[in-house]
C-alpha cells in the first residue's frame, strides 16, 4: 500500500518537474523575445521621443541593469504572478487577462461539449462499421475540416445563419445590446444567469454561444474522430476482444463492459489535450465573433503596440497546454495499472 | 485456358508499363491537378489577371460577381479575381519557403540527435518539447510585435514552428538505422560520425520527409492565412488571401459574401489538396517500407 503511494508521489513529482522545466523554457524564450528581438522602449514609447526620456524609461525598466539579472528579476516577478502592466490601460495585465478569461474558458467549453457529443460518437460508430456510411461521412468531415481555416468558416456560418437564415444574433460579442447581464458570479454567462434566473439574459448568451462554439469545435473534431476511431479499431481487433467473439459473448456487452472501458484512457487523455489546445486556439474565432476573451485582448493589444499583455498571452497559453498535459499524464497514470508497474 | 482468365502479356516491358499507368493515375489525381492550376496560376498572374491588382477603383466599390468581375469587386474596387491571383504567389512562397528553411534546420538536427544519442539527444528532446508548447498564433503575434511586421519575419517564424516537427521525424526514422549493417560498414571503412550522418543517414530519411513536406505546407498555408487575417506580414495593399478575407469580414453582415468567401476558397483549394497529396505520398511511402 505505502509503496503504492511512493510511486505515485514520484511519478506526480517527476511530472510537476518536467512541467516546471518546460515553463522555465517558455519563459526564457519569450525573455529572449522582448528583450533581444527589439527594444521594447521604442516598442512602448516609439521611436520619435527625446533620448532622455528614452533612458529615463530604461533606466525606470530596470534595461540598463545587465542581462543576467534582467532574466533572473524577469523570472521571479513571472513566478509571483507579476505579467507586467499594460501600457494603454496601467493595470497590471494578470488583472486584464482574469477579466477576459471567463469567456475563453466559456468558448472552449461549449466546444469541448460539441467535440464531446459530435466528434466522439461519429468516432465510436466509425469504428463499428469500418468502411460503412458513418465511417464515410467521419473520413470526409476529417478531410474537410483539417483543410478549411477556422476563421472563414466562421465568417461563412454567420453568413448563413446571420444574414440569410436570420436564425443567429448579431454576431458581436456574448450578449445582445439591451440585454441586462446577471451579476457576476463565474464569469461563465451561461452559468450566472442561470444563477440569476435571469431567462432573457440566458437565451442570449445560449444564442451568442453558437456559432463561435460550433467554430471553434470544427478546430479540433477532425483529430477527435480519427482518434477515437483509431484507438476503438485498435481495441476491436485485439485477442481478448477475438477471444469473448469467439464465445458467443453479445456484442452490446463486449462494447459497453470491455472495449469502451479500455478506450477511456486514450479518450480521456485526447480531451485533456485537446482542451489545453483550444485554450491557446481562440485567438481567429475571438476576432471573428468579437469575443471579449483573453485571444481577441492578444490581438488588439498588438494592434496598440501594447506589449506586455501578448506576452502574457502567451504564457498563459503555455501554461493551460502544460497543465492539460499533466492532467493528461495524471489520467493515465491512475487508471493505466500498466503504467503504475514501472 | 480457364475461362474469363487473361493470358499473360508477353511482352518485355510489362512492370514498366504498370509503373507508367500508375504514375499517369497519380499524376492525373485531383490533388495534383488542383495544385498544378494554383502553381500556374501563381506563377502567370500577370497573364492571367484581368484588372490590376492594387490599383483602387472607388467607382467600382463592392460589386458582386459579374461577367467583367468574375469574383467581384472588394472594398476598394479592385477587382476579386486578380487579387486572388496575385495572392496566390505570396501564400503559396512563404509556406513553402517556410517549410524548406524547417526542413534544412530541422533535419540534420534530428539525424545528429537520433544517431549520437546521449545528452546532445536529451537537450533536443527539451528544446522540442518547449517548442512544441508555444501556442503557434500568439507566439507569431509575439515575435512579430517586437521584430517587425514583414513577410519575411512570417516566414521565419513558420519556419521555427516546422523546425520541431522535422527534427522529431527525422530522429524517428534514425534511431532504428544505427545497427543496421551499412552503418556499421562505413563506420569501419573510416568515417567519422559527421560524414555518417551526412552521407548515409540523410539520404535515407528523405523520403518520409518528403511526405510530409506537402502535410506542413497544407498547415502553413492556413498559418499565413490566419496570420495576416489579424494584420500580421502583410502591408495593406499587397493582395494576400488572408488579408484579402480580413477586409472582406465586415461586410459579412450586410450581405457581400464575395470579398470574404473567394479568398477563403483559394486557401481551402490549396491546403486540400496538399492535404490530399501529403496523404497519398505517406500511403507510398508506407508501403515501401
Amino acid at each position: 500500500m505505502a509503496s503504492w503511494l511512493i510511486a505515485s508521489a514520484i511519478y506526480i513529482g517527476k511530472r510537476l518537474l518536467a512541467i516546471l522545466l518546460v515553463l522555465l523554457g517558455v519563459a526564457t524564450i519569450t525573455f529572449a523575445v522582448t528583450r533581444l528581438l527589439g527594444n521594447p522602449v521604442y516598442l512602448l514609447v516609439g521611436q520619435q521621443v527625446d533620448k532622455e526620456i528614452i533612458d529615463n524609461m530604461v533606466h525606470q525598466m530596470g534595461l540598463d541593469r545587465p542581462l543576467p539579472e534582467q532574466y533572473l528579476r524577469y523570472l521571479m516577478a513571472v513566478a509571483r504572478g507579476d505579467l507586467g502592466i499594460s501600457r494603454v490601460t496601467q493595470r497590471p495585465v494578470l488583472v486584464e487577462i482574469k477579466l477576459r478569461l471567463p469567456a475563453t474558458l466559456e468558448l472552449v467549453t461549449a466546444a469541448m461539449l460539441l467535440i464531446l457529443v459530435g466528434g466522439i460518437s461519429l468516432g465510436v460508430f466509425s469504428a463499428m462499421r469500418p468502411g460503412g456510411a458513418v465511417d464515410r461521412l467521419s473520413q470526409f468531415i476529417t478531410r474537410l475540416g483539417v483543410s478549411i481555416p477556422d476563421f472563414w468558416i466562421g465568417l461563412i456560418l454567420i453568413y448563413v445563419f446571420f444574414f440569410l437564415l436570420k436564425w443567429a444574433p448579431v454576431p458581436l460579442g456574448r450578449l445582445s445590446p439591451g440585454i441586462h447581464s446577471p451579476s457576476q458570479v463565474t464569469g461563465l454567462l451561461v452559468v450566472d444567469s442561470l444563477l440569476a434566473g435571469n431567462w432573457a439574459a440566458l437565451l442570449s448568451a445560449l444564442g451568442h454561444l453558437v456559432l463561435p462554439a460550433i467554430t471553434l469545435a470544427l478546430v479540433a473534431v477532425p483529430s477527435t474522430i480519427q482518434i477515437t476511431r483509431n484507438t476503438l479499431m485498435q481495441i476491436l481487433s485485439s485477442d481478448y476482444i477475438r477471444t469473448a467473439r469467439a464465445y458467443g459473448m453479445p456484442s452490446r456487452t463486449i462494447y459497453f463492459r470491455y472495449a469502451v472501458r479500455n478506450d477511456i484512457v486514450p479518450v480521456v487523455t485526447m480531451l485533456a489535450m485537446t482542451f489545453g489546445f483550444l485554450m491557446s486556439s481562440t485567438v481567429l474565432v475571438e476576432t471573428v465573433f468579437a469575443w471579449p476573451g483573453v485571444g481577441l485582448y492578444a490581438v488588439n493589444s498588438m494592434y496598440q503596440l501594447d506589449y506586455e499583455p501578448i506576452l502574457g498571452v502567451v504564457f498563459l497559453s503555455a501554461l493551460f497546454y502544460a497543465l492539460a498535459y499533466l492532467v493528461a499524464d495524471l489520467i493515465t497514470f491512475a487508471v493505466d495499472p500498466r503504467i503504475r508497474a514501472q | 485456358m480457364i475461362d474469363g482468365a487473361v493470358p499473360l502479356p508477353v511482352e518485355k516491358s510489362g512492370a514498366g508499363r504498370v509503373r507508367r499507368a500508375h504514375l499517369r493515375q497519380w499524376l492525373l489525381s485531383p490533388p495534383v491537378l488542383i495544385l498544378s492550376v494554383l502553381v500556374l496560376c501563381a506563377i502567370f498572374a500577370p497573364l492571367l489577371a484581368p484588372h490590376d491588382p492594387t490599383t483602387p477603383v472607388p467607382a467600382e466599390k463592392l460589386l458582386p460577381p459579374s461577367r467583367e468581375h468574375w469574383f467581384g469587386t472588394d472594398p476598394y474596387g479592385m477587382d476579386i479575381f486578380s487579387r486572388v491571383l496575385y495572392a496566390a504567389r505570396i501564400d503559396l512562397s512563404v509556406a513553402i519557403t517556410s517549410v524548406l528553411l524547417g526542413i534544412l534546420v530541422g533535419m540534420p538536427l534530428g539525424a545528429f540527435s537520433g544517431f549520437v544519442r546521449g545528452r546532445f539527444d536529451e537537450v533536443m528532446m527539451r528544446i522540442t518539447e518547449i517548442m512544441q508548447a508555444f501556442p503557434p498564433i500568439l507566439f507569431a503575434m509575439a515575435v512579430i510585435a517586437a521584430a517587425g511586421n514583414n513577410l519575411v519575419n512570417l516566414t521565419l517564424i513558420l519556419a521555427f514552428l516546422n523546425v520541431p516537427v522535422y527534427l522529431k521525424m527525422v530522429r524517428s526514422v534514425t534511431l532504428p538505422l544505427q545497427e543496421s549493417d551499412f552503418i556499421l560498414a562505413a563506420r569501419c571503412g573510416g568515417h567519422s560520425t559527421l560524414s555518417l550522418v551526412g552521407r548515409h543517414i540523410i539520404p535515407n530519411t528523405l523520403v518520409p520527409v518528403f511526405s510530409q513536406f506537402s502535410l506542413s505546407c497544407a498547415y502553413a498555408v492556413q498559418m499565413v492565412a490566419g496570420l495576416s487575417f489579424i494584420g500580421l506580414g502583410v502591408r495593406v495593399p499587397q493582395p494576400e488571401w488572408g488579408s484579402m478575407i480580413s477586409l472582406g469580414a465586415s461586410f459579412i453582415i450586410f450581405g457581400k459574401w464575395w470579398p470574404a468567401v473567394f479568398p477563403g476558397l483559394a486557401v481551402f483549394l490549396t491546403a486540400y489538396s496538399l492535404n490530399a497529396l501529403g496523404h497519398r505520398l505517406r500511403r507510398i511511402v508506407l508501403r515501401e517500407t
